[in-house]
């Protein structure tokens, strides 16, 4: 998996590429958390590159999202391909991270919540 | 003795063993007279065969080997030891006093580490020597490493297989749990520890529950907290922590107790109630998707909504489902990793497949279907070992 830094206004957007599976876990988990140390309240993590999403995958999106909200901060989704799209919706994972079809839709929904 | 020494820098220094071979015994006393002058420990033969012999038996730190000798050659000699898997990691120098380099490539190619001229000055057989001796030790460190690797390694398996046991002690016995309920239950763990957990429990006369559940993440670490949530949900443990055995009610306080880990680990799990009386069955889910209803005239329906799984939200609340449960219905709860099965291609064998195959065995008793189900996934994958964890549990309901 790779995955790219991009600053925006009022958020962060991670563009990920591969799959968020047990085997990237660390790389993900350590992209996500610097940022959270760095003070970004906003992490947008944009899965339209994003194949394929394992069990482990799912309790590391759980877990940042957590641990955001414990910083009063926030991580949304970008785009999810249709089968990620599935996956996700089974474990509900919309519920805690909110999933929107463009980043100013993201962006705005931060400012919504706020 | 002085192998151990070689391997283990730290013992207190033991002189090393040469062994010398050589037909010749004004050449060879000469050289052993050279060696021992050295500070080595000399040991000598005669003949190719007799060194060999005393190679088995002392395991010198080297040997140097005479090319030319009668019935048995040095190069020879060389040959014996590679092909002996007890002594074929041995130091052997050649010596000889045609030193051209057809010749030492033979030497080396027939097995020899190094070569020495009968010519050579006091400084070249020293320094060749010494050279031997850093190999011979580096290589019985090497095999000592590889001997305590062994060690743990079938020291950790003993264990795994020990703790593999416990974790297959938690299972249920199959047969008629409970009257006119027939249970039947095949599993096979990815790994020697699985993190895929199921059970049958009896509430009372009148009611029992059972589940399904699934620990994130591979090896031992997950097995260790499924085990952990199984001591949770027996009967005795939920009488004193909950008191009732509403499924939903049981997802709320295993919601409180096991969160998230830090490594973003989790459970997911599907519990269901039933009860003889009314012929009731309720559930609740956490996340797991495999639970399914196959009706005595084979239909099927999948008993499952989308919900968070165990510790993404501390304040979740889960929804009780309720169904009636007819004369020979049967419920299969199973693990994803079989309908996630992959084929070679990386197609996954799916709940299409899965339904069809088990309309093909829904005459068969429960305790064929099951195996059936697991053989016809095996097939899909084309191998045995399944990446994830693969349970199926069945109950039969001959109300």
């Amino acid at each position: 998996m790779q995955i790219k830094e991009r600053p925006i206004p009022n958020a962060v957007i991670l563009d990920l590429n591969g799959d968020l599976t047990y085997a990237h876990r660390d790389l993900f988990k350590t992209a996500v958390e610097t940022l959270r140390q760095k003070g970004c309240r906003h992490v947008i993590l944009n899965m339209a590159d994003v194949r394929f999403v394992d069990s482990s995958g799912l309790g590391l999106l759980a877990l940042v999202s957590q641990n955001f909200k414990l910083n009063q901060g926030k991580v949304s989704m970008l785009r999810p391909q249709s089968y990620v799209r599935e996956i996700l919706g089974l474990a509900n994972i919309p519920k805690l991270i909110p999933v929107f079809d463009n980043e100013q839709d993201a962006v705005n929904g931060k400012a919504q919540a706020a | 003795m002085n192998s151990n020494t070689l391997s283990k820098p730290a013992a207190p220094p033991v002189v090393a063993t040469v062994l010398l071979v050589d037909d010749e015994p004004v050449s060879r006393l000469s050289m052993a007279a050279r060696l021992k002058r050295m500070g080595l420990r000399v040991l000598e033969a005669g003949n190719g065969k007799d060194g060999l012999a005393i190679l088995r038996r002392e395991r010198p730190d080297l040997t140097i080997l005479d090319w030319i000798m009668p019935d048995m050659d040095g190069p020879t000699v060389c040959e014996q030891v590679r092909q002996d898997p007890d002594i074929l990691s041995s130091q052997l120098i050649l010596m000889t006093s045609q030193d051209q380099p057809e010749q030492i490539a033979e030497g080396l190619a027939r097995g020899a580490d190094d070569f020495l001229s009968k010519s050579a000055s006091k400084q070249e057989i020293l320094a060749r020597v010494q050279s031997g001796l850093r190999a011979a030790s580096l290589v019985r460190s090497i095999e000592s490493t590889r001997d305590e690797l062994r060690d743990k390694q079938g020291e950790l398996e003993r264990e795994l297989k020990s703790a593999a046991g416990y974790i297959q002690s938690l299972l249920p016995v199959a047969g008629e749990i409970a009257p006119s309920i027939d249970m039947a239950w095949t599993y096979r763990p990815s790994l020697a520890l699985g993190g895929d957990l199921f059970n049958v429990s009896r509430w009372n006369d009148q009611s029992i529950y059972f589940y399904i559940l699934d620990a994130s993440g591979h090896g031992v670490s997950p097995a260790l907290r499924a085990a952990s949530f199984a001591t949770f949900l027996r009967p005795e443990n939920i009488r004193h922590c909950i008191t009732q055995h509403d499924p939903a009610a049981m997802l709320v306080e295993a919601n409180r107790r096991y969160p998230l880990t830090e490594d973003g680990n989790y459970f997911t799990i599907w519990i269901g109630s039933f009860n003889r009386v009314t012929h009731q069955l309720s559930y609740a889910t956490a996340g797991h998707g495999g639970a399914l209803i196959q009706r005595r005239d084979g239909a099927i329906e999948w008993l499952t909504h989308p919900h968070l799984p165990l510790g993404f939200e501390p304040e979740s609340t889960y929804e009780l489902t309720t169904l009636k449960i007819e004369a020979g219905d049967r419920v299969i709860l199973m693990s994803d990793g079989i309908y996630e099965a992959p084929a070679p291609t990386g197609e996954l064998w799916g709940t299409t497949r899965l339904e069809t195959t088990l309309m093909d065995h829904r005459s068969a008793p429960l305790r064929e279907t099951l195996p059936a189900l697991m053989a016809e996934a095996e097939r899909w994958h084309g191998s045995p070992v399944f990446p994830d964890d693969a349970a199926l549990l069945g109950l039969e309901f001959r109300l």
